[in-house]
C-alpha cells in the first residue's frame, strides 16, 4: 500500500487529470487493478474472509441464530417468505380457562362443547379432522375424555365472534388474519393456540416454509454444520494422506515415485462426482462415509502439488548447503522442504474445502449422500426440484447458500494465493 | 603422509552418466591440501572444479558418482566411510560456502536458527542456550550485529549472507572451508571485504580454506597456493608467487598473459586460440595440445605425468619432461614438497 504512495510522482502537473486523482484513492485504485489482474487483492480476501468466519460462527451455534428446530414442522406448508401466517386458531373468551383444542374435550356423556365457526369456510372442516385426530387418541386413555366438539355455523365473521361474546358458543375457529382484521371489536376476546397444534409466530417464516411445514431458514442455518463438516474434514483428511504423500514421493522419487504418481494419476483421471458416487454407493449413506468418498477425490490434488513443489524445492541451493553442514535426509524434509512447500497447500486447502462442500451437496442432491432426516442444503435443493413451480424459495435459498459459501471459500484461497505469490504482486 | 598435509586426494575420478555416454567431470586428480593454507583453485567454466570441491565432501547424487580414487582427510579415507557416517564429517570437519548466497540459505528460516540448527545437529547434547550464545558469538565476530540474527534471509545483503554461510562452517570449527566462487555474485568492494576477512580467518582460527575460482585476481589476491585445473586434469600446482611469476603449464602461461594488467602499455590482450575441450571426448595426450603453442609429436599421442618441474611446483606437461625419462607404464606419480 505504501509502495503505491512512493511511486506517485512528486512533480505531479497543477490541476491533476481525474486519473491522477484515482490513483490516490486507494480502494478505488484497487478495484481496478483487481479487475486487471484478474486476481484478488487484499479486500477481496477481507471481505470473503467476513464470510466465512460468518459461516462457521452459525456452523458452531445453529442454536442461536436459527428461529426453529431443523426437523420441527412449525408452520402450514407451502409459505411464502414473509407472507402473513393463517392458522385455524382458537377463539376464547378472555377468561376462559381453555388454551388448546384438547383443553375442549369433556367427559363421555356430558354438555358436549360448541364451536362456532363461519358457514363455508375451510377452518370447519379443518376442524373436525383435528378433532377426530385427538379425540382417537384420548378416548383410550384414563380419564374418560371425548372431544366431539358441536359446530355451529354463522353467515359472518363478526356473527361467529359475537356468538362467542354472548355465550352461545364456548369458542370460535377462524382465521388469524381474519381475527386480526377485527379484533379491536372483539376486546373480550383472546386468541389460544392454533387447532393445528403450530407454533405460528407473529413474524411469519422469513425464507417460508418446506412440502412439510419445516422451517426454511432453520434448516438453512442448521445445514450449514453439515457443509463445514464435509468440507473440512474430507480436506483435512485428503491433506494428512496426501501431503506426506507427495513429500516422500517427491524427495525419494525413483521407483516409489512413479508406482504412486501412476495410482494418483488414474485417481484424477476419474470424473470427480462418478468416483464420489461409486465409493458412497458402495458404503452405505452417512457422514462419515461421504467424508471418505470425497477425501478420496482430492488426495491427487495433494499430492500433486506437494510433489512438484518439492521437486523444484530439491534442487535449491539451500538444500545443498543444509547436506554441506550435515543435516540428514529427515531433516531437510522437516526443517527445509516441508516449510517451504506448505504455503502452497494452505491456498489450495481453502479452494478444496469449497470444491467438496460442493461435491458433497452434489452426492446429497442424488440422494447418495446422507440420511434424508439430516438437515442438509443438497438434501433441501433435491426436495425442492419437484416445488420448483410452486414454491421457489424451497430450492432457491439452499442454492443460494451453497454458492455462497463456496464463492466465500474459493474468493479467500484465491485471493490468499494472488496476495502471497510474489510473482504477481509486482505486476 | 606428512603431518602438515589436511586433505590428500589420490586418482580422485568423478563421472557423470549422460545419454551421450559417461562424462568424466574429475579425471585421475591428485592433490593435496596443506594445514592452515588457502589454496586456489582455478579454471574455466566446466573444467571440473566445483565437480572436484563437491567431491571432498561426496556431496553427489544423482547422476554424478565418484567412480575411483581415495580421499585421506585428516588421517582417514572418506571413500571407506559409509554415506551414512558421512552427515558427521559435513559441517562438523569440512564445511562449504555456495556461489549464490542469495539461494543458499533457507528462505523460511531465520539466521539464528541456522545456527543453532548446524550446532545441534553435531552436538545433540548443546542446549538451545548455550547454541545461542556461541551463535552470537561467532557472528559478532564476523560483523553482523546481534539483532540481526532474527532476520530472515532475504531481508540481509548478499555479503551478510555469504558472511552467514561461513559461520555456518566456523560454528562447529570446520577444519577446512571450501569456498565454492564465493565472490561471483558479489560487487568488488563487498568481494574485497569478504577476501578480507577469509584471510583473518584463516590465520585466527587456523583455517584451511578451498577457494575454487574463476578469477585469477581473487586467488593472486588470497590464496598461499595456486592449483590450475584444464579439462578435468591437474594443469599445474605451485605457491601463487612461483605459479604467477614463472608459470610452468602453457595453459597457465596463457591464462596470465589474457588477464588485463595495468602495467601493460598497449598492445592486444593475449587470445588463447581453440576452445574448451568437450569432456565426452576428450583429446588423446595431453589434454593441452590441440591449443598449445609448443605442441610437440608427443602430446597427442601420450599424456603426460604430473610431476614437479622444480621443489613444490608440480605441472603436468612434456615440455619439462623427457620422453626417456618417463615412466614406461605411465603411471602418475605425486611429490610434495
Amino acid at each position: 500500500m505504501a509502495k503505491i504512495d512512493e511511486q506517485l510522482p512528486e512533480a505531479l502537473p497543477e490541476g491533476a487529470t481525474w486519473e491522477v486523482e484515482l490513483r490516490k484513492v486507494g480502494f478505488v485504485r484497487r478495484l481496478f487493478m483487481a479487475r486487471r489482474w484478474y486476481g484478488a487483492d487484499w479486500w477481496f480476501v477481507a471481505i470473503s474472509a467476513v464470510g466465512v468466519f460468518a459461516f462457521i460462527i452459525i456452523a458452531f451455534f445453529p442454536g442461536l441464530f436459527a428461529p426453529f428446530s431443523p426437523d420441527a414442522l412449525v408452520g402450514p406448508s407451502f409459505l411464502a417468505p414473509g407472507a402473513h401466517v393463517d392458522l385455524p386458531v382458537l377463539v376464547v373468551p378472555a377468561t376462559s380457562p381453555v388454551h388448546t383444542l384438547q383443553d375442549l374435550a369433556v367427559p363421555a356423556g356430558a354438555d358436549r362443547s360448541t364451536v362456532a365457526v363461519i358457514e363455508g369456510a375451510p377452518t370447519g372442516g379443518a376442524l373436525n379432522e383435528q378433532s377426530q385426530k385427538i379425540d382417537q387418541v384420548i378416548k383410550n386413555q384414563p380419564g374418560g375424555l371425548r372431544l366431539r366438539p358441536i359446530i355451529d355455523r354463522y353467515p359472518t365473521l363478526e356473527g361467529t365472534l359475537q356468538a362467542v361474546v354472548n355465550g352461545i358458543d364456548k369458542s370460535a375457529v377462524v382465521q388469524t388474519t381474519q381475527f386480526n382484521a377485527i379484533k379491536a371489536q372483539f376486546p373480550t376476546l383472546r386468541v389460544a393456540a392454533s387447532i393445528t397444534g403450530v407454533t405460528s409466530t407473529a413474524g411469519g417464516f422469513m425464507l417460508g416454509t418446506n412440502d412439510i411445514g419445516q422451517d426454511v431458514l432453520s434448516r438453512l442455518l442448521w445445514g450449514t454444520r453439515i457443509a463445514l463438516i464435509i468440507g473440512f474434514s474430507s480436506s483435512i483428511v485428503s491433506l494428512i494422506i496426501g501431503v506426506p504423500l507427495g513429500l516422500l514421493a517427491g524427495f525419494v522419487g525413483g521407483t516409489f515415485d512413479r508406482l504412486l504418481s501412476l495410482l494418483m494419476d488414474s485417481l484424477y483421471a476419474f470424473p470427480g462426482l462418478i468416483l464420489a458416487i461409486a465409493i458412497t454407493a458402495v458404503l452405505g449413506p452417512s457422514i462419515f462415509n461421504i467424508i471418505i468418498a470425497i477425501s478420496v477425490l482430492y488426495i491427487p490434488t495433494y499430492y500433486r502439488i506437494v510433489r512438484g513443489q518439492t521437486l523444484s524445492v530439491k534442487e535449491e541451493v539451500y538444500i545443498e548447503a543444509a547436506k554441506s553442514i550435515g543435516a540428514r535426509s529427515r531433516e531437510i524434509l522437516q526443517r527445509y522442504i516441508f516449510p517451504n512447500v506448505i504455503p502452497s497447500v494452505a491456498i489450495i486447502f481453502s479452494v478444496n474445502v469449497a470444491d467438496a462442500i460442493l461435491t458433497g451437496a452434489g452426492l446429497s442432491f442424488l440422494g447418495l449422500g446422507l440420511p434424508p432426516t439430516i438437515a442438509d442444503w443438497g438434501i433441501d435443493v433435491a426436495r425442492g426440484q419437484r416445488f420448483i413451480q410452486t414454491a421457489w424459495w424451497m430450492i432457491t435459498f439452499p442454492g443460494l447458500a451453497i454458492m455462497l459459501i463456496v464463492l466465500a471459500f474459493t474468493l479467500m484461497g484465491e485471493g490468499l494465493s494472488e496476495i502471497f505469490n510474489p510473482k504477481l504482486r509486482d505486476r | 603422509m606428512s603431518d602438515d598435509i589436511l586433505y590428500s586426494i589420490r586418482h580422485l575420478t568423478v563421472e557423470y552418466k549422460t545419454r551421450a555416454g559417461a562424462v568424466r567431470a574429475v579425471d585421475d586428480v591428485s592433490l593435496d591440501i596443506r594445514r592452515g593454507e588457502i589454496l586456489g583453485l582455478v579454471g574455466e567454466s566446466g573444467c571440473g572444479k566445483s565437480t572436484l570441491g563437491k567431491a571432498l565432501m561426496r556431496l553427489h547424487d544423482g547422476p554424478a558418482s565418484i567412480t575411483g580414487g581415495e580421499l585421506w582427510f585428516d588421517g582417514r579415507n572418506l571413500m571407506d566411510l559409509s554415506l551414512r557416517e558421512m552427515p558427521d564429517i559435513r559441517g562438523a570437519e569440512i564445511g562449504m560456502v555456495f556461489q549464490d548466497p542469495m539461494t543458499s540459505l533457507n528462505p523460511v528460516q531465520r539466521i539464528m536458527d541456522h545456527l543453532t540448527e548446524t550446532i545441534q545437529t553435531h552436538e545433540p547434547e548443546t542446549s538451545i542456550a548455550t547454541a545461542r550464545a556461541r551463535a552470537d558469538e561467532l557472528v559478532e565476530r564476523l560483523g553482523i550485529r546481534h539483532e540481526r540474527l532474527r532476520d530472515y534471509p532475504h531481508q540481509m545483503s548478499g555479503g551478510m549472507r555469504q558472511r552467514v554461510m561461513i559461520s555456518l562452517a566456523l560454528a562447529l570449527r570446520a577444519k577446512l572451508v571450501i569456498a565454492d566462487e564465493p565472490t561471483t555474485s558479489l560487487d568488488v568492494i563487498v568481494e574485497a571485504k569478504f577476501l578480507d576477512l577469509l584471510k583473518e580467518l584463516q590465520k585466527e582460527f587456523g583455517l584451511t580454506i578451498l577457494l575454487i575460482t574463476h578469477n585469477i585476481g581473487v586467488v593472486a589476491e588470497v590464496a598461499d597456493r595456486v592449483a590450475v585445473m584444464y579439462a578435468a586434469k591437474m594443469a599445474e600446482v605451485g605457491t601463487t608467487g612461483e605459479v604467477f611469476a614463472d608459470p610452468k603449464h602453457p595453459y597457465t602461461q596463457g591464462l596470465l598473459k589474457s588477464v588485463p594488467n595495468i602495467k601493460l602499455d598497449g598492445g592486444d590482450l593475449y587470445k588463447m586460440g581453440g576452445e574448451p575441450p568437450s569432456l565426452l571426448k576428450p583429446p588423446s595426450g595431453c589434454r593441452f595440445h590441440p591449443r598449445c603453442p609448443f605442441v610437440m609429436d608427443i602430446c597427442s599421442q601420450e599424456e603426460p605425468a604430473f610431476e614437479p618441474v622444480v621443489a613444490d611446483h608440480l605441472a603436468s606437461c612434456w615440455i619439462y619432461q623427457e620422453a626417456g625419462a618417463r615412466n614406461s607404464s605411465g603411471k602418475h606419480q605425486v611429490h610434495n614438497g
